[in-house]
């Protein structure tokens, strides 16, 4: 008798803790994993919807057509661009602004608020604003500084449509990395900092041998969450370039496959399933390092 | 010949409305060890830091040997710092975190292998010399910080409460080893500890702050047998002096029982209050009626605490005696003063001191 | 590291201390001047914003009036601001409501397997939206959502859920283990607790998560322009509506840009320290 309780008591506390976590995680799988195996489904039929066709079940024929497709294998490259790029140099200046920002001076509270305030900005607005306003052949801020400076004018935007987008999506996300490694200069210990002064060691030494170690965890989850969401970036390439040659990346091309013109669902379809199982693959060696941030909870 | 000078030294943080540390002046000898001590807030930290350069001072000097270091960096100060929770570098080795100082000061490879083994072994630490902070003890991070300073061989030790976050019996131990330690160096040390017992079995001199100001500097003997003012006499010494308002009467008295003392040194003074030590307070047949609150039975000593009524109030004393002692909570006892007695004036400072007692009919002269 | 008392180190050469706050304050300026830029094209003329740039022109509210106005069956700014606080302070709400007590699932008293579940959050992240866009376009025609404000509020709650769930679950494993047990030790359970101790002393990780919420769904554009063209839009669709081809039209587009970003910007702001706070109290762990 006294046995039997005793399991049903454990039993009903494992549901116990599991309780609170519910409504979150089927909220969230009812509206991610149904979109997601409609897809697989819709990627094994060669679905159009203009013209209207039928929806044929036709196995693995698209992912087969996707291999062949020049056009993808260059939103590979670009999206790889798109994301890499912008995430270093974020983390570097984003960094260097923490930096800046570490220590006392007159105004501090305005320059950080200053700094902060592009990754605030709607990034449609990002993109129309610097395409107009910054990027513009005959009225660009930037290239009024060049033709100052004695150099011809650089049509941004048509020439430069790849490094146009990077520049905004730097911009933008810079802000994101100086928060984040910012809160890491302020969570290390002052006394080690102050043992260290006494020690011996200057700035420099300070910040290669001590402080970056600190800010490693920092900057991991900085380019992890950056990564996330870069690769998804859709907004400022559909107002800067329009999807023009170079600046289409994944997500790009998959809208322009579907519902950006080309209406073929179920190819589209497919692509999306391989960026989902690449993202998952690179996800895993990412799980690496999320499994020692997390890992390092669990044995503090 | 690396002598340590506070030269009326001040500091008053920002938005403070009074100084931390105010106008400190400190003579400490070569290879002396001088304990700060004092309660939270008394400035001695920030008189440690001050040395170190992590505090710049608002007005005054601090000199290290020869030098005046007032305006000079903490790195170019020759000092080592033991600090509080130990400041040990998160994500070096015990070998690398003692070796850190050398290494930024250019000491070749070699040599410091050598002597930060030679430290590990003075210390008992070479069974760690590859681990990290996060897998030592609290004790092996603490001898891991000491062992930092002391690689060094640096003009001035600097220490702050390097013991308080060790447990009461390692915490004994290790002061042992302390003062051994440096008394072998020979090395100036500065320590900064809030606890009275620390700082009166280790240091040579003892300096007491309150409030930022220093109020005695002295052997501890000194400090102990001829305190300079109440809040001296009432911190060094434990447990605690009994301390007596007496007021301006004449003849002074606790309670209905008269004190004899020698009034004319007080006179001008104030308001008087008079002290004596929980030794010098015997329990008997003595002139002041008392009752026992509670009885301390430490083993080799006991201390009892009684309560006294006097000009309206219950006053608390505690008596030291050696066991055995019959008295229990609740007990009517009466109290004999046999010993040195203080008289501190309306401001603190001692006016008078001598050999004193309790009379329960007349005065009795004091010798 | 508080206030902007500009004393420096012993010892260091007060020289230092000013080079670095001037290259800090230049640099700051250099990086905010298009935002800059842009609020002053939004006070100018067509013909001032588009020609090359000078500072000598007569600020004028002309061009906030044009874009404000009614816009005749077209989506105006009235009903695209009031889509779009509705939207963002509904599903922030619930995210929120969603996110505390699954982080307390896996900070206080955590699931076995709390990490995969953790694994499994960010992963939803992983199918581009514009791929999930097809099915649940269907799925929305079907159910007579499309141009509703339901469907974005849904929408929205589910892609911040995952990063929600995330941070608070880092600030709630920072609180103190015995605070959780006093409180259970007095009586409290899951709601007990959560009210007096966690969600006072997670308060700045709240405000942290919740205005990154706001800020990635206020922000949101894809969604927004192909699920509600018309109806039931936000404001960075209205945005979009303000570019002309023909014609100049930088300035409207700057003062429609100022009156996009300014919720978003101004909250950033007010909230920009605890936000630090929050990020350094547990971000990280």
């Amino acid at each position: 008798m006294p046995r039997r309780a005793g399991r049903e008591l454990r039993l009903s506390d494992s549901w116990r803790r599991r309780l609170p976590l519910l409504p979150a995680l089927l909220f969230l799988i009812l509206l991610t994993q149904v979109p997601f195996a409609l897809s697989v489904y819709y990627s094994l039929t060669d679905w159009t919807v203009v013209p209207p066709g039928p929806r044929e079940f036709v196995g693995l024929d698209n992912y087969r057509e996707l291999l062949r497709d020049d056009f993808f294998r260059d939103a590979i490259v670009t999206s790889i661009q798109l994301t890499v790029f912008p995430v270093v140099a974020a983390l570097v200046l984003g960094t260097a602004f923490a930096l800046l920002l570490d220590r006392k001076f007159f105004g501090r509270g305005v320059v950080r608020t200053m700094l902060i305030t592009p990754f605030l900005l709607v990034p449609v607005v990002i993109g129309l604003v610097w395409k107009n306003q910054m990027f513009h052949g005959l009225y660009g801020v930037i290239n009024w500084v060049i033709e100052k400076l004695g150099g011809a004018p650089v049509e941004f935007v048509s020439e430069h449509p790849t490094l146009s987008i990077i520049i905004t999506l730097i911009w933008q996300w810079t802000p994101f990395m100086m928060l984040i490694i910012l809160a890491g200069l302020q969570s290390q210990p002052s006394d080690v900092l102050e043992a260290a002064k006494v020690d011996g060691a200057g700035p420099f030494a300070i910040f290669r041998q001590l402080t970056l170690g600190h800010l490693r965890p920092y900057m991991e989850l900085g380019v992890l969450l950056g990564a996330i969401y870069l690769i998804q970036v859709y907004d400022q390439i559909a107002v800067i370039t329009g999807g023009g040659p170079g600046s289409t990346n994944v997500p790009y091309y998959v809208f322009q496959r579907s519902i950006g013109g080309g209406w073929q669902f179920g190819l589209a379809s497919a692509y999306s399933i391989v960026v989902v199982i690449a993202s998952i693959v690179i996800a895993t060696f990412a799980l690496r390092v999320l499994s020692r941030l997390l890992k390092g909870e669990a044995a503090a | 010949m690396t002598a340590v000078r506070y030269v009326e030294a001040t500091r008053t943080y920002p938005g403070g409305e009074t100084p931390a540390v105010d106008s400190l002046s400190l003579d400490i000898a070569d290879g002396e060890l001088l304990v700060l001590v004092g309660p939270s807030g008394s400035g001695k930290s920030t008189a440690l830091r001050m040395l170190a350069g992590l505090e710049p001072l608002d007005a005054g000097a601090i000199h290290i040997g020869d030098r005046d270091v007032t305006s000079v960096r903490p790195r170019d100060r020759d000092i080592a710092m033991v600090f509080q929770n130990y400041a040990l570098y998160p994500q070096l080795s015990v070998a690398e975190n003692m070796g850190f100082a050398l290494k930024q000061h250019g000491v070749p490879k070699d040599e410091r292998t050598a002597r930060v083994r030679e430290t590990a072994r003075i210390l008992d630490l070479e069974p760690f010399l590859d681990r990290k902070p996060k897998q030592l003890s609290g004790g092996q991070r603490q001898r891991v910080a000491m062992g930092r300073a002391i690689v060094r061989q640096p003009a001035v030790y600097l220490m702050d409460e390097p013991l308080s976050n060790l447990d009461a019996k390692l915490r004994v131990q290790t002061r042992t080893e302390v003062v051994e330690l440096q008394a072998r160096l020979g090395v100036t040390t500065v320590y900064v500890t809030h606890d009275q017992v620390e700082a009166m079995t280790m240091g040579h001199r003892v300096a007491v702050l309150k409030d930022g100001i220093l109020q005695q500097c002295d052997a501890p003997s000194t400090l102990y047998h001829q305190p300079v003012n109440l809040f001296v006499a009432g911190f060094i010494g434990s447990p605690a002096m009994n301390l007596v308002e007496i007021g301006e009467a004449h003849p002074a008295r606790i309670g209905e029982t008269e004190i004899v003392l020698d009034r004319a040194a007080a006179d001008g003074a104030g308001r008087l209050t008079v002290g004596f030590r929980p030794e010098a307070l015997h329990l008997g047949d003595g002139p002041l009626p008392a009752r026992i609150r509670a009885v301390e039975d430490l083993g080799s000593e006991m201390f009892v605490h009684v309560a006294v009524e006097h000009q309206g109030d219950t006053v608390q004393l505690i008596a030291k005696t050696s066991p055995p002692f019959g008295g229990s909570a609740g007990d009517r006892v009466g109290l004999q003063i046999a010993g040195t007695m203080h008289l501190f004036g309306e401001d603190g400072s001692r006016v008078a001191s001598g050999p004193a007692s309790l009379s329960s009919a007349g005065a009795v002269s004091r010798s | 590291m508080s206030g902007d008392d500009a004393t420096p180190a012993v010892g260091e050469r007060r020289w230092v201390n000013l080079a670095l706050g001037i290259l800090a304050w230049s640099t700051a300026l250099i990086f905010f001047f298009p935002v800059l830029w842009m609020v002053l094209n939004s006070f100018k003329t067509e013909e001032e914003a588009n020609a090359s740039p000078n500072l000598n022109f007569e600020p004028t509210l002309d061009r906030y009036r044009e874009v404000t106005e009614s816009a005749g069956g077209l989506l105006s700014f009235g009903e695209a601001f009031m889509n779009s606080a509705v939207v963002v302070l509904v599903s922030t709400l619930i995210v929120l409501a969603l996110a505390i007590p699954a982080a307390y699932a896996l900070a206080v008293k955590p699931v076995v397997k709390w990490r995969d579940v953790l694994f499994f959050f960010i992963s939803t992240k992983f199918l581009p939206v514009v791929a999930s866009i097809l099915p649940i376009w269907i799925l929305a025609r079907d159910l007579e959502l499309l141009n509703t404000r339901l469907v974005l509020i849904v929408l929205y709650t589910a892609i911040n859920l995952p990063l929600a769930v995330w941070m608070l679950r880092s600030f709630f494993a920072e609180i103190p283990r015995e605070l959780i047990e006093a409180a259970e030790i007095d009586g409290a359970r899951l709601r007990g607790q959560l009210t007096s101790v966690i969600l006072p002393l997670a308060a700045p990780g709240i405000a942290a998560t919740a205005l990154l919420c706001v800020i990635f769904a206020w922000n949101e554009f894809f969604y927004a322009v192909q699920l509600n063209p018309v109806d039931g839009s936000t404001v960075p669709v209205w945005v979009t509506t303000n570019i002309s081809t023909r014609g100049e039209f930088l300035a409207q587009l700057s003062a429609a840009s100022v009156l996009a970003c300014i919720p978003v910007v101004l909250a950033g702001w007010i909230a920009q320290k605890r936000m630090i706070r929050g990020l350094a109290m547990g971000a990280i762990k």
